[in-house]
């Protein structure tokens, strides 16, 4: 299997699917469905190894997501190939995973609910009409950005880990101006890397991409603006030496390219 | 600086002290309050350049520093503003009673210059050198105690010691330092450190001589390493800038002091004070003399050889830059 | 000049009630350094009630005369002085060595009016003097200083440094007068640090040397007004004086250097004060 597929497979597997979960809490409906259920939820492909993929303990009390496989998920969504699954949440595909737990009926319908947001979210060409909707896809952005490239960093991408291998222990984050809900930041120091939600608290990042306004973030991070132009106009701002800002970006482009 | 004869160019010529002497002359041409006293050691601290101009209010004491501080004490009461110049080993231990009771319990207004301070008179050995001056004058209350970098520095030092009420202890070194500041023309204020360098991946506080050290050694950081280190010029330790280095806390996560002094008590030891109380995780390590006495030599070739030279900050910032001190146990990405 | 009859008797009655607040001042603080206080109550009275220009009610006036206590720790005998001179309200030294009150055991040139210098380490009041004799010199000003060293006190080093220095710089504005009471804390000065040949020393020093009788008022007020206008040198009164002077029980006693009284005591004490009185107005 060639590495883009990796690579595609990783960030899908770790960066996208742990979204379902703030979908889910972001919405009143879903998190009121999921709350009377309990079990676990499996997305996985199968490969050479064995399987791959990302379970979801549900309770009552919440929603766990967990990497990998566990061998009795209650329900569990089975593609027969990492192709296949990545070529599916590409949208390039359209062969549907084996159906394990068919039976539990609610979580089924529940899941596959939570899945077609994100689906609908993430494939989104131009603004959402909501302001809810409009801030909550920009935490998925963010979070998907940040997870993405930490992933990428762990599965050695030849740019990617290079770029966390020299550096010291630095910080980048992404915020919006005056609201912390939606900030994501990465933490990178000689080779590890960790992606976390939310504003670092410990010092001031090394580096902050900040956007003035959830319509300037989306604006970029949907690529229907230019950043160099949104920087100009001051739609967004580099905290932080411009060079490592180019940089960044630049990683945001390769995560983008493969979870589109 | 209205009436400096010399210009930038010169001080590049003119070591600290005698940058001092220069303009010490300048504000006694202005001010008849300011008088100047020394124990025989006019040319070597360079008060004498005073005393060429103003003979009339200039007191050699001869060789007994005890009453060189006593007789500036009594000469403040009666409204002077004496200028006491000699060696920092003597005016912070020979004459430290004097300096503690008559002087600072007073809170009279003698500005205190303490002159070949550091290793930098080397190869006069121990008896001459002063180590521990910063640690003692930061326990005196009452007392300002400023480092300035550079000759450039200490004019201003200088100047804002005569205008500012109170006891001042300003500490220089014997020679030629390295020139720091291209001009004079930037704002100093006592107790406000001065950034010379942004950054955010570390931060060097320094003091005195070893302030420039530490902008070289950050030049090359940032061209070899591609570190962005803060580089603050510390240039009083009472009252110490707290918020600067409460910022550098925040910013930088990792601090390094360096000064011609011990690590017990100095710089260091101030700072390391204020990042304690702070609270806050911070990455940190003080450079200076290792609580020996030197050996003799050129204040350059000892600077190199206790490590507080660019090259010893270089090897030190690049050791703590590898150090953990944030959880670096987990590195799963948040789910 | 000959000390005017009535001068006398006023500057004897002033002594005499000096010394019997310095005693109330010893019992309020508790205790106090009352041998050397008595010792030098007749100098500091003739000082403050003759020769010396001040202004109680403007104790920073530029032209004042300065009196600096050396022998610092004598706070209980120096206190006195100056609430009774107008310095500050005499019930003050109801509260001597009372926590947070001005006056201690040492006297703080910044809490307590009058005072021109915090002594108490000893050795530190003579090079002040200089300092502020030099500074006279400097602004062009005419007053006087005066130092009131302790004999113990000249084993310091400082003391002859400044010595040195009065000397080198002819400041015949300060005059040094020394309380050679002959005890120090530990025992007799000659027993404990040997100072004689000491008008010598002083001699030898560059001074002019006047020894007198420093528990005498007329031979006080002389020997001061000589030595105010004598120019060609520094001068030194060298008074020798009684340690507890007064006092019968305290007089040259070194362990009467530093004491408490008790109801019993300060009876005794009082008395003895009144007998010494009567036979010094005697002689009057």
């Amino acid at each position: 299997m060639d590495n883009q597929e990796r690579y595609a497979n990783i960030i899908f597997l770790n960066a996208v699917l742990p979204l379902l979960k703030v979908i889910i809490e972001d919405d009143e409906k879903l998190t009121a469905k999921f709350s009377k259920l309990t079990g676990t939820l499996q997305i996985s492909a199968l490969c050479e190894e064995g399987k791959v993929g990302t379970h979801y303990e549900i309770e009552e009390d919440g929603i766990k997501v967990i990497k990998g496989v566990i061998e009795s998920p209650t329900l569990e969504l089975e593609f027969k190939s990492i192709e296949l699954f990545n070529g599916f949440f590409k949208g390039t595909s359209k062969k549907l995973p084996k159906i394990k737990g068919i039976r539990h009926l609610k979580l089924l319908m529940a899941s596959l609910g939570g899945l077609m947001k994100m689906a609908n979210l993430l494939g989104l060409s131009t603004l959402p009409p909501e302001e809810k909707e409009k801030k909550l896809l920009v935490r998925l952005y963010f979070y998907l950005l940040s997870s993405g490239i930490s992933q990428l960093n762990k599965v050695g991408h030849p740019e990617i880990s290079k770029w966390v291998k020299k550096s010291p222990d630095r910080v980048y984050a992404w915020t919006v101006e005056n609201d912390e809900e939606m900030s994501a930041y990465l933490r990178i120091k000689a080779g590890n890397s960790k992606a976390s939600r939310g504003i670092y608290k410990r010092s001031k990042p090394f580096f902050t991409m900040r956007f003035d306004s959830t319509e300037s973030a989306l604006g970029i991070l949907m690529e229907i603006d230019d950043m160099i132009e949104s920087t100009i106009k001051g739609k967004l701002v580099m905290e932080g030496a411009p060079e490592f800002g180019a940089q960044l970006g630049e990683y945001m482009t390769v995560v983008g390219g493969f979870a589109k | 600086m209205a009436g400096l004869t010399y210009t930038v160019f010169d001080t590049t010529n003119l070591s600290t002290a005698e940058v001092y002497g220069k303009t010490l002359v300048e504000l006694a041409k202005e001010h008849d309050d300011l008088v100047g006293l020394t124990a025989d050691l006019a040319k070597s601290t360079k008060i004498g350049i005073l005393a060429e101009h103003y003979p009339e209010r200039f007191f050699n004491m001869g060789i007994a520093e005890q009453n060189l501080f006593g007789v500036a004490a009594g000469m403040a009461t009666a409204g002077l503003t004496p200028f006491v110049s000699t060696f920092a080993v003597f005016t912070s231990m020979r004459a430290l009673d004097q300096v503690h009771t008559d002087i600072c319990y007073q809170n009279l207004n003698v500005k205190m210059i303490a002159t070949h301070a550091g290793l930098s008179f080397g190869q006069a050995g121990s008896t001459h050198h002063c180590t521990e001056d910063i640690g003692i004058m930061r326990t005196m209350a009452n007392l300002t105690v400023m480092v300035p970098a550079d000759g450039t520095e200490t004019a201003k030092a200088v100047h804002a010691a005569y205008h500012t009420d109170g006891p001042m202890y300003i500490r220089i070194n014997r020679g030629f330092d390295q020139k720091l500041y291209e001009s004079g023309d930037y704002e100093f204020e006592i107790g406000k450190a001065i950034e010379l360098r942004e950054g955010t991946d570390l931060t060097i506080i320094a003091c005195g001589s070893c302030v420039y050290q530490a902008v070289e050694a950050a030049k090359i950081l940032e061209a070899t390493d591609g570190l962005k280190i803060r580089v603050l010029n510390m240039h009083t330790i009472k009252p110490l800038d707290n918020e600067a280095i409460m910022k550098a806390v925040h910013d930088t996560r990792r601090i390094i002091t360096v000064e011609d002094h011990n690590i017990y008590g100095g710089l260091g030891s101030a700072v390391s004070e204020v990042i304690a109380e702070g609270g806050k995780a911070c990455g940190f390590k003080r450079l200076g003399i290792p609580d020996t006495y030197s050996i003799i030599g050129l204040h350059e070739d000892l600077m190199n050889h206790y490590g507080i030279d660019t090259n010893g900050i270089l090897d030190t910032v690049r050791e703590i830059m590898g150090k953990d001190f944030e959880e670096d146990d987990d590195w799963e990405d948040e789910v | 000049m000959a000390l005017h009859k009535e001068v006398l008797i006023n500057l004897e009655n002033k002594a005499h009630e000096l010394r019997h607040l310095c005693l109330n001042t010893v019992v309020w603080a508790g205790s106090g350094h009352v041998g050397g206080s008595l010792s030098s109550m007749d100098i500091m009275t003739v000082l403050f009630h003759k020769h010396m220009t001040v202004d109680p009610k403007n104790p920073k006036w530029e032209d004042r005369d300065r009196f600096i206590l050396s022998k610092g720790h004598c706070g209980v005998g120096f206190a006195p002085v100056l609430a009774d001179k107008g310095y500050f309200d005499k019930e003050l030294l109801k509260e001597y060595n009372h926590t947070g009150s001005p006056l201690g055991m040492h006297l703080d040139s910044t809490k307590v009016p009058g005072v021109d210098a915090s002594t108490g380490s000893l050795g530190h009041g003579l090079p002040i003097a200089l300092g502020m004799a030099l500074a006279a010199r400097v602004t062009g000003k005419k007053y006087m200083t005066y130092c009131l060293i302790g004999d113990g006190e000249c084993d310091e080093g400082v003391i002859w440094e400044a010595a040195m220095s009065i000397s080198h710089y002819k400041a015949t504005n300060v005059i040094t007068i020394v309380d050679r009471n002959k005890c120090m804390m530990d025992g007799k000065t000659e027993d404990i640090m040997q100072l004689e040949p000491f008008a010598d020393k002083w001699r030898a020093f560059g001074f002019e040397v006047m020894e007198i009788d420093g528990n005498n008022i007329v031979a006080i007020d002389e020997a001061l007004s000589t030595a105010k206008d004598f120019k060609e040198k520094p001068v030194v009164i060298i008074a020798h004086t009684t340690k507890g002077c007064g006092v019968n029980f305290m007089e040259d006693n070194y362990r009467w250097h530093y004491g408490g009284l008790d109801e019993d005591k300060l009876k005794e004490a009082q008395n003895s004060l009144d007998s010494h009185y009567e036979t010094r107005m005697k002689g009057a």
